[in-house]
């Protein structure tokens, strides 16, 4: 669906941002870009966005180029989500909020109306719809900001660390609610420092490291490799690291909390077993 | 100019004012314009300042234009054009040379104006380039929601308020959390505060205030 074809991008010219990046995003991917502060990940998705010109490269959107493009345009198949959902807000009630999107995009009321209810439908807003947005909690706001990038039928969503700042319950909301939009055909692509959501939800993980995509390929394999993590500023998910430490102990490597427990209960299940067995 | 005194620059505003109001012919306000240009040249000042200066020159030729239009004397909208350029450049020689805590040391311990007023003076000049910043910001989040700047004058301005509300929103409340750190960190609690740059004046600085003075003296003298 997107295809980005060796994109570099630097403010000067010595000290290239991004250099050389080439990759495609398939419809309906959950793709995680991971990597340390300054390693390009948020200039890359305003590449995408539009809100930052290649100095060299093409971006191609379904076939088509991008390059005379505007974050206008970009907006009608995709939608960027910021981490500060205070700078957008501006209207007096959620559904204005959210319809403003879809108004600027030219559709008619009817179908704005519509746009606008199926969106807060799939964000579980419906009963905030006439709610003023500065007073909605921030788990709330970032909902309304998806929300908003939702009203315009986008085919991908862009969400630049979306769960900062935000409780554990606001967190594992969101994305319980990216993963469903992701099983009805949405792509996701979402910047995040948390290792664990990123075994958890991404099928696809990227790794920027000095402004080129220094890995690009399942959660799994990425975790294995422990001397590149390090190198890329990384920790591997907690469950990964017991699991691999107990390997010797014939523990498969893990990156879920609940399948490593389940081991560990089978296999003490097991031992106990052996021994009380031994003692009769 | 960096290394002179704030309170010479302070004093350098108010003797190129004098000198604006009083000069009448265009060779000497030009002169004077000129003379001030090559200070920040000489100041080495980053080219940020060179835009503003730029936009000053373009505000006084729309005001000289102005008052062409409804005077009809060439000369006295040159020389009000000239004039204003020359006041208000010197401002920007003061800001582009001089920190904002050495200004307000300045005007605290050797003008004696109130802290509260010094404070407020630097802290809207300081809130400038954040205003800016965070615009920009909002801008491209509203760039991401198809906002596009277009059609006729009046709605491009209802348009805007996709920027201006959220901009308001975010700065009152930016102030309200700058305003809770200065109180926890001790602000208006002693009448007496200190600073801690060093802002007396050296012997260069005598020398610029002589040479000033010296100007305005003979200035007056030629005048009248």
């Amino acid at each position: 669906m997107l295809e980005l074809k060796n994109i570099s991008f630097a403010y000067k010219a010595q000290s290239p941002v991004i250099n050389n990046v080439s990759l495609t995003i398939a419809t309906g991917e959950f793709l995680a870009i991971a990597g340390r502060n300054g390693s390009g990940k948020t200039t890359l998705t305003r590449l995408i966005m539009a809100l930052k010109k290649p100095t060299s490269g093409e971006i191609t959107l379904d076939g088509k180029t991008t390059k005379k493009s505007g974050p206008a345009d970009m907006a009608r198949s995709i939608g960027y989500v910021f981490q500060n959902p205070d700078r957008q807000i501006f209207h007096d009630t959620v559904i204005a909020e959210v319809a403003y999107g879809p108004e600027q995009l030219g559709y008619s009321p009817d179908k704005v109306t519509e746009m606008v209810n199926q969106a807060l439908t799939a964000t579980g807003l419906t009963e905030l719809a006439s709610a003023y947005p500065a007073t909605l909690s921030r788990g709330q706001k970032q909902r309304l900001a998806i929300a908003s990038a939702l009203a315009m039928e986008p085919k991908m969503l862009i969400l630049d660390e979306p769960t900062s700042g935000q409780d554990n319950i606001e967190r594992n909301q969101l994305m319980k609610l990216l993963a469903d939009l992701n099983k009805q055909g949405l792509a996701i692509l979402l910047i995040t420092h948390d290792m664990e959501l990123l075994a958890a939800y991404a099928t696809r993980v990227i790794v920027m490291d000095h402004g080129t995509n220094a890995y690009d390929g399942t959660p799994a394999t990425l975790f294995k490799n422990t001397a590149q993590l390090k190198k890329w500023g990384l920790t591997e998910p907690t469950a990964m690291n017991i699991s691999q430490n107990l390997e010797d102990l014939g523990i498969v490597p893990t990156t879920s909390i609940t399948d490593l427990s389940n081991h560990l209960i089978d296999m003490m299940g097991r031992s106990t077993h052996a021994k009380s067995s031994a003692a009769y | 100019m960096q290394k002179a005194a704030p309170l010479t620059k302070l004093i350098l505003t108010v003797f190129v004012t004098i000198w604006a109001i009083m000069l009448q012919s265009i060779p000497a306000l030009a002169i004077l314009i000129a003379a001030q240009l090559l200070i920040l040249i000489l100041s080495k000042v980053s080219a940020g300042i060179y835009k503003g200066v730029a936009s000053l020159f373009i505000f006084a030729f729309l005001l000289g234009g102005l008052q062409y239009v409804f005077s009809n004397d060439i000369i006295l909208s040159v020389v009000t054009a000239l004039k204003m350029t020359a006041m208000t450049l010197v401002f920007a020689i003061l800001l582009a040379t001089t920190r904002m805590q050495d200004l307000s040391a300045a005007l605290v311990t050797q003008c004696r104006v109130p802290y509260e007023y010094a404070f407020m003076l630097t802290a809207a000049l300081r809130f400038i380039p954040d205003l800016l910043t965070e615009s920009k910001a909002i801008q491209e989040a509203q760039a991401c929601r198809g906002f596009s700047p277009g059609g006729n004058p009046i709605t491009r301005l209802t348009s805007f308020m996709a920027i201006i509300k959220p901009l308001v929103l975010k700065s009152v409340s930016r102030s309200e959390t700058m305003a809770l750190s200065l109180e926890l960190r001790g602000f208006g609690s002693k009448k007496n505060r200190t600073f801690g740059s060093n802002v007396a004046l050296e012997v260069r600085d005598y020398a610029m205030l002589a040479l000033m003075t010296a100007i305005t003296i003979s200035l007056i003298l030629v005048r009248f």
